[in-house]
């Protein structure tokens, strides 16, 4: 449960970097003329579509592990191996994937960020405006489910950890809860429709940067450190590797 | 009511299908030819008041929110995540499922049944109907075995192939988009708003509302959007659309513009000189639009093949169904049957030629290159012979002085003379023999009481004495006396292919002027170029032998006829195509217009003509044969694209066909492959945007009059350098 905690908290202090892309998206939701309960329902549908992206792109991921590591994993075993080799090596690479995302928070490997975010996504963002200002109930959905795939260090970050959980459930759930911890501050945005101090934002991008980095190196001790499994099973609550 | 002008999609600029949507979005009535096409313009260009353009997204985003849902259980399903205990949920989570996938099959489906259902009225079947009934057998199973309690449902399967196909023919009506981006100013000519001034008041109206006489303002960077008289401003244009050449002409107050050049850097205010649907620019663009509307051979073949595969894909599906439903289960067997239905999808065939053309179309156009027949460009890649006409094609078409013969008194006293005469006259030689006074700094003397002597020749009175000019018969009219030097001089000339003008004064003929058609600087490099292509080139003149092999020594022609009339040169054409199968004519497009028309590529060069009366199917700019090897390039590199294509398309068909029948593609692998198939045509066609420009190709220093001269008949030449062409 820790372990979903850490990530839920990730995402929560995560969402202050989202602020300053999705933020924009969630002002230009807007109030909903049909009165505060219909603007509620508006950000929470975005939101919702947003999460249901993420939940999906989770379990994927996480599939995606199971069937790396079964494959692989039947291999070791009949070279008498105890270890899963796979599962190891999928943890290092996400690990070490964690660790350069967390590094761009603090603002090192700026080329990299850009290499991560550049995919067009501006082109991408403008091809998604007609659907922020119709007034059609569905339109928030449609467009928190297109948000969802825009690049995004912290969703590719959250998708490794995904895939290094090896499993279909507990990757839905890593991104399920990646996912529920932006909820808080894209409402905030889209109700206050007020960006947060920038000083504010900057410490909260810090302590996204510092779990992910937490995260990212647990992850890779699983997969570098010879008992690793131990430090997975030493969440309370147990990790599901 | 359609306008003919709106048989191409207003998203890809194809060729329409057979049923195009018709959508209205910013206002203006837009067809598409598919439904990725309607998605991907009302994407880009949707406005917030298009409720129809954001409705068609929500579509796409509601359906992905529900298939997603769906293969976010679907996955946790597989992955045995429900297992021990919690079996008891999967009766629940099957209905779950079955009522997550209505709705999502509906948004998503109903495009695609719709177009089956339209196609089916008209007795056809299409790709789509593969999928609706791939994906219809597939929702009507799992839903039977949802109220059955069966084990297996696959609505996961039903949404995500429809998600995957719905994007892909997104993300291709995107790529074909950015392949129409050149074509997009060829085609908006008419339908460009201009600003006219009237009164000091500016108005915005359509460029094919203005009229000649009306002052327009043209910002800089904008298309000078009519042909005209700049009356304020200065500024600097790029005429490369008109004239193929991309150079900087600078204007000023007086200065003609051309309408589709591009005003760089200054306002200007323009006074309209025609109407602005009169314009050459205007002509290019309707006949683009025209070209792009027509399909090429090879799409029309592709269509076929499409007509003839899809149903029998449908019983290649039913087969393999019935086929593995003897040693699997029925749900698996369907699902193999569903996975050969959507491999075998020929989508990307259908894409592969029509893509190429108009990319290479649209390349050519922004050079001035003007295709009006996709079907031309295809021939012409595939041309081994090339035969030229002479005048006005490899030459300027306009005569020069190469010569002048005196009998002892200096050749400026007889062009003096000559071009005294001749500036009263309007006649083709007279413009030459002013302009060869001109260059030798030869004052032209006062001629009085000119008299034009049709078909002879031209006579007037200097200082009290009669002057003429003109062919022997005049002389022979006058009476004037003829050296026998002189004469012989003549006849050798005239025999040999030259226009012999002759000068006299005081009773007697006093000198000989030579005139002869000009070869182009840039012939010989263009031949050189085009035989370097492995083409043959040959010469088809109606002129003289002489001439016409002066002319082709000079080029670096071997193979010539001379003296053809316009019925010999098609004969002549005609025997040549047994042996070299597709042969192409380059002529200027003025004379010898049936024989362009004839070939099975007529190329005119320079036509002034007006291009809807032009009999040639491609036309270059004034000036441009040098751009014939390019041409001839980019024809080439289209007729190769679309092979690619093809292949490429119909051979991914068929191994992933094989293996979905063999029961190894899973359907939604099956999806996403076919979807990426087409994409990768489209990526594959759209490498056709990175064809270099034409270069006016280093002009081999042309060779001097005395070689051509010597090469042609012998004769040595008695003056310098000859007259540069102006």
């Amino acid at each position: 449960m820790t372990y979903y905690l850490v990530v839920f908290v990730s995402g929560l202090a995560g969402s202050f970097h989202c602020i300053g892309m999705c933020g924009g998206f969630a002002c230009a939701l807007g109030h909903d003329p049909r009165g505060p309960g219909a603007t509620t329902l508006r950000h929470l549908l975005y939101n919702f579509g947003r999460l249901t992206t993420y939940c999906f792109l989770g379990a994927l991921a996480g599939a995606l592990g199971q069937v790396i590591c079964t494959r692989q994993g039947a291999t070791v075993t009949l070279l008498g191996g105890s270890l899963n080799v796979a599962e190891q090596i999928l943890a290092t690479l996400a690990g070490l994937l964690m660790i350069v995302m967390a590094l761009q928070f603090f603002g090192v490997l700026q080329a990299f960020h850009r290499l991560t975010i550049g995919f067009g996504s501006s082109t991408f963002a403008i091809s998604l405006r007609s659907l922020l200002t119709t007034p059609n109930r569905a339109a928030p959905l449609a467009f928190g489910v297109f948000n969802g795939f825009l690049p995004c260090p912290l969703v590719y970050a959250f998708a490794a950890e995904a895939v290094s959980t090896g499993q279909a459930l507990p990757g839905f759930l890593t991104m399920a809860s990646f996912g529920l911890g932006t909820f808080p501050a894209m409402l905030i945005m889209g109700g206050v429709g007020r960006v947060l101090a920038p000083a504010w934002r900057q410490r909260g991008v810090w302590l996204a940067g510092s779990c992910i980095l937490l995260l990212g190196l647990i992850t890779l001790g699983r997969g570098i450190l010879p008992f690793g499994a131990h430090i997975a099973h030493g969440w309370p609550g147990g990790h599901p590797a | 009511m359609t306008a003919p002008g709106d048989m191409i999609c207003s998203h890809c600029l194809l060729p329409l299908g057979q049923r195009p949507m018709q959508r209205k979005a910013n206002g203006e009535n837009c067809a598409f030819c598919c439904y990725g096409c309607c998605i991907a313009f009302q994407v880009k260009n949707g406005t917030s008041e298009e409720w129809e353009a954001a409705w068609l997204l929500i579509r796409l985003g509601v359906g992905g929110f529900l298939s997603m849902n769906i293969m976010l259980f679907s996955l946790l399903f597989y992955t045995d995540t429900f297992n021990g205990p919690d079996a008891r949920l999967i009766p629940w989570i099957q209905l779950l499922l079955w009522i997550f996938a209505t709705p999502a099959v509906m948004i998503l489906g109903g495009p695609f049944v719709r177009e089956t259902w339209h196609d089916g009225l008209q007795g056809r079947l299409t790709s789509s109907a593969l999928i609706v009934i791939g994906v219809g057998a597939a929702y009507l199973y799992s839903a039977v075995a949802v109220i059955e309690r069966g084990p297996h449902v696959y609505f996961d399967t039903a949404t995500m192939v429809l998600m995957l196909f719905t994007l892909g023919r997104l993300l291709e009506a995107a790529g074909r988009a950015r392949a129409a981006r050149d074509l997009e100013p060829l085609l908006a000519a008419e339908r460009e708003s201009v600003v006219v001034v009237h009164d000091g008041a500016e108005i915005r109206r359509r460029v094919r509302e203005v009229e000649a006489g009306m002052l327009v303002r043209v910002r800089p960077g904008e298309r000078i959007p009519i042909d005209g008289v700049v009356i304020d401003g200065e500024s600097h244009a790029d005429e490369a659309v008109i004239t193929g050449e991309s150079r900087l002409v600078t204007i000023g107050f007086g200065s003609a513009v051309i309408a589709g050049s591009i005003n760089l850097d200054g306002p200007l205010l323009i006074q309209s000189g025609d109407a602005g649907t009169a314009t050459r620019w205007a002509q290019i663009c309707r006949s683009v639009r025209e070209a792009l509307s027509r399909p090429s051979p090879s799409h029309r073949l592709a269509d076929r093949a499409v007509g003839i595969a899809v149903p029998l894909v449908l019983i290649l599906g039913v087969l393999t169904v019935l086929y593995w439903a003897q040693w699997l289960s029925f749900d698996r067997a369907l699902l193999i049957g569903l996975a050969v239905l959507v491999v075998a999808c020929p989508c990307a065939v259908g894409l592969a030629a029509p893509l190429a053309t108009s990319l290479g179309i649209g390349r050519l156009a922004r050079c001035g290159c003007l295709v009006r027949d996709p079907a031309a460009l295809e021939t012409l890649a595939r041309t081994r012979l090339l035969a030229f006409d002479k005048t006005g094609t490899l030459t300027e078409g306009r005569a020069r002085v190469v010569d002048i013969e005196s009998d002892g008194v200096g050749t400026s006293e007889v062009l003096a003379r000559a071009a005294g005469l001749e500036r009263h006259s309007e006649h083709g030689f007279a413009s030459a023999i002013t302009a060869a006074a001109m260059t030798r700094d030869i004052e032209p003397v006062v001629a009085r009481d000119i008299r034009i002597v049709p078909g002879r020749g031209i006579e007037g009175n200097v200082g009290g004495e009669r002057v003429a000019a003109g062919n022997g018969a005049l002389m022979g009219d006058l009476g004037w006396s003829l050296a026998p030097t002189l004469h012989e001089r003549g006849r050798s000339l005239e025999a040999s292919g030259y226009s012999v003008i002759y000068v006299g004064w005081g009773d007697q003929v006093h000198g000989v002027l030579s005139l002869d058609d000009a070869l182009l600087a840039e012939a010989r490099s263009t031949i050189n170029a085009l035989r370097d292509r492995g083409l043959h080139v040959i010469l088809l003149t109606g002129d003289l032998e002489g001439a016409a092999q002066r002319v082709a020594v000079a080029a670096g022609i071997d193979d010539v006829q001379a003296a053809l009339s316009p019925e010999a040169k098609r004969a002549a054409l005609k025997r040549r195509r047994m042996r070299y199968d597709a042969v192409a004519m380059v002529g200027d497009g003025l004379n010898d217009g049936p024989v362009l028309a004839d070939a099975d590529v007529g190329i005119a060069v320079g036509s002034a003509t007006d291009l809807a009366r032009e009999t040639a199917a491609i036309v270059l700019p004034a000036g441009g044969l040098f751009m014939l090897p390019w041409v001839i390039d980019v024809a080439r590199a289209v007729r190769a694209n679309i092979l690619t294509n093809l292949v490429w398309a119909f051979g991914y068909n068929l191994v992933a066909l094989t293996l979905a029948t063999l029961g190894l593609l899973q359907p939604i692998l099956a999806a996403a492959v076919m979807a990426g198939s087409s994409i990768l045509v489209v990526l594959n066609s759209l490498r056709l945007e990175r064809l270099p420009d034409p270069v006016s190709a280093p002009i081999a220093k042309p060779p001097s009059d005395a070689e051509t001269a010597r090469a042609g008949i012998g004769v040595p030449v008695a003056l310098g350098p000859a007259i540069e062409r102006a």
